[in-house]
């Protein structure tokens, strides 16, 4: 007695069998295409025309964008790369990190706005996150451009991939440029000292510098929106430093990680902590005039209230979130 | 006078009723057909100079002599005596002369450098903020140290000191023509920096609107906005061989002593880090308005040079 083959094996054998007709498909319309005397690429083209949906549109986005024919801005920014990466960030978001996010409706709809957030590990995982969330969760979302430690962009693909979702190198120039532009600008005031933090210190907001930022935010009238992010930091726990390494690759630090550099390029896998991040109420800056940033006095008190409160917002939402990786 | 924009800027002038006299001084001949502009052959690094400009009791001087690529037999040192002494000789006759009323200086916006750490856009003022790396920047920079000095001195005369970004165009022969008529061009692997340039026609018109309209202080020159290095070599057709960073200069030295390329030490930091320039100076304050932006100046450059692409036209492929 014979078993009929199971459902899910014949959808494999009429899949496999739609596979082949398509390969076929295309090279029969090249081969009819270059028989009429088309040249290759209209030849390639033509061919292209009877495959699905999906194939047909990312062959066709990647004959034009070969050609040269797309948008970046002034900056760099490429909304179509990044359109092409969300998958990924979504993967992220969703399953990875299962990030979690609030008061996202204090995040102005439009004009122009400074995000002020915590910031650990050298790669702006949190910053791709909180563009992700905008995004996500947002009712007109919009692109935040976030400000970069400078030495990313000494460096081979980094520079370019960091350019083309957003990022900008961290001069107060940039800032205020963009800010005059009306764009959302989201800035890390830790800096390099929030990035290199040893894992004990986790969630202990560093200095704010001189507080910059405040300045930026004052000269040109700008929010600023705080923003708290719990569990970037535990996905790379740094236990230790190679100062010399670092020195050697001309890196600001060289952490040492249960996975870096152990395991070679793969020890930058981040680790699946679970996320919240929280978007808090604005502080207006407007009333106080551009001539306010020199006020050292209230350039301080500003930044103090600022850390403050992503402070009391990291230990809230820490508590809400119970267990760091389960 | 024997570069196109010296020509084109005195046959605009000698056009213009508004400028009685029109006075040429270059070693070289114009490569345009001139009506009424008198032509003084003397070299600028001549201390000669000094009794020419005099006698001429001009009141406008336009400094258009700024070498930016030693050109072929030119020796990197006597690009320094024409950019540096030719310059501290002119300033030196203009001195000399109680009618000079303004000096315009056509500059570079070399003098910023190309810096991985800078911001998006250089405004006048960011001169000081990364050190002078190549020899053509220090140049730049020790031309515009005499011509504050000598601002400074005389507050009566206006000094513009007009700070151009690379030129492109199809009457134009610099770097950047040269480089994306190569056949295949050299990048370097992993970086795209952000470019930009100054159309042939707005560097024409730009300089002619400083001559109306001169404005104390440097400003910069270029169309706005940038384009990304690959996207242009895309939009140009080209095939891009990108070169690991460490071995770039390696390479294209070999390809100088095969005589395939010649690339200035400015010009490899610009296909690395880029430059941009903030033209709101430009516009505001000398009154011009660039017709292009970066990304159509580039265009309309290639619309020119479509012949002579070399790889194949992807745009009839993609339009069903």
């Amino acid at each position: 007695m014979t078993t009929p083959p199971r459902v899910d094996e014949r959808e494999r054998v009429r899949y496999e069998a739609a596979d082949d007709d398509r390969a076929i498909g295309f090279l029969r319309r090249l081969r009819e295409g270059l028989d009429a005397g088309l040249e290759l690429p209209a030849a390639v083209s033509r061919g292209a025309a009877g495959l699905p949906g999906g194939l047909r549109d990312a062959f066709r986005r990647t004959t034009r964008r070969l050609d040269g024919r797309y948008e970046e801005d002034d900056w760099g920014f490429d909304e179509e790369f990044v359109e092409a990466v969300f998958p990924f960030f979504e993967f992220l978001y969703e399953r990875w990190w299962r990030v979690k996010t609030t008061g996202v409706h204090n995040v102005p709809s439009h004009g122009r706005a400074l995000l002020a957030s915590n910031h650990a590990g050298i790669l702006p995982w949190d910053a791709t996150m909180i563009s992700f969330a905008i995004q996500r969760e947002h009712p007109l979302p919009r692109y935040p451009r976030f400000l970069v430690l400078n030495w990313a962009f000494d460096l081979p693909f980094v520079s370019v991939a960091m350019r083309k979702v957003g990022g900008v190198v961290a001069s107060p120039y940039n800032a205020i440029q963009l800010l005059e532009r009306d764009e959302l600008v989201a800035v890390f005031p830790e800096g390099i000292k929030g990035a290199g933090k040893a894992f004990s210190e986790r969630y202990r907001l560093q200095r704010f510098g001189r507080g910059g930022f405040v300045e930026i935010a004052l000269r040109t009238g700008s929010p600023i929106v705080p923003v708290a992010v719990v569990g970037s930091e535990e996905i790379y726990p740094k236990l230790g430093e190679a100062p010399t390494v670092g020195r050697l690759i001309g890196a600001p630090y060289f952490p040492l990680t249960p996975l870096f550099p152990w395991l070679g390029p793969l020890g930058v896998t981040p680790l699946p902590s679970k996320w919240r991040i929280e978007f808090c109420e604005p502080i207006d800056t407007s009333d106080y005039g551009p001539e306010a940033a020199h006020d050292r006095t209230l350039v301080f008190e500003l930044s103090e209230r600022v850390r403050e409160t992503i402070q009391q917002t990291l230990y809230d939402n820490l508590v809400k979130r119970g267990p760091a990786f389960v | 006078m024997g570069s196109f924009v010296g020509g084109a800027l005195a046959r605009r002038l000698e056009r213009d009723p508004e400028f009685e006299a029109v006075v040429g001084l270059d070693t070289r001949r114009p490569k345009l057909e001139l009506e009424r502009t008198e032509l003084i052959e003397a070299d600028i690094r001549n201390a000669v100079i000094a009794r020419l400009i005099p006698q001429a009791e001009v009141d406008t001087v336009v400094h258009n002599q700024i070498v930016r690529r030693a050109g072929p037999g030119m020796s990197p040192t006597a690009m320094h005596d024409i950019n540096v002494i030719g310059t501290l000789q002119l300033l030196a006759a203009c001195e000399k002369s109680d009618t000079i009323r303004t000096i315009v200086i056509r500059g570079s916006a070399g003098v910023y450098g190309s810096e991985p750490h800078a911001p998006q856009f250089f405004t006048e003022e960011m001169t000081r903020l990364f050190p002078l790396r190549t020899r053509f920047q220090r140049d730049v920079a020790e031309i515009e140290n005499y011509f504050e000095t000598y601002s400074r001195r005389h507050p009566g005369v206006v000094c513009t000191m007009l700070r151009y970004q690379p030129g492109i165009g199809p009457s134009l022969d610099t770097q950047i023509t040269r480089y994306l008529s190569l056949p295949v061009v050299p990048t370097y692997l992993g970086f795209d920096p952000r470019l930009q340039f100054v159309h042939e026609h707005d560097a024409l018109e730009a300089l002619v609107a400083a001559v109306r309209n001169p404005v104390r202080g440097a400003v910069n020159v270029a169309c706005p906005g940038t384009i990304g290095l690959t996207r242009m070599v895309r939009l140009a057709g080209r095939a891009s061989l990108p070169i690991v960073p460490s071995f770039f200069d390696g390479a294209t030295g070999i390809g100088k002593r095969l005589g395939l390329l010649d690339f200035s030490d400015d010009f490899t930091r610009l296909l690395r880090h880029g430059r941009a320039t903030d033209t709101t100076r430009l516009v505001e304050e000398v009154g011009y308005q660039p017709r292009y932006t970066t990304a159509e100046a580039v265009e309309d450059y290639l619309r020119t040079q479509d012949g002579r692409r070399v790889l194949p036209n992807l745009r009839e492929a993609v339009t069903p």
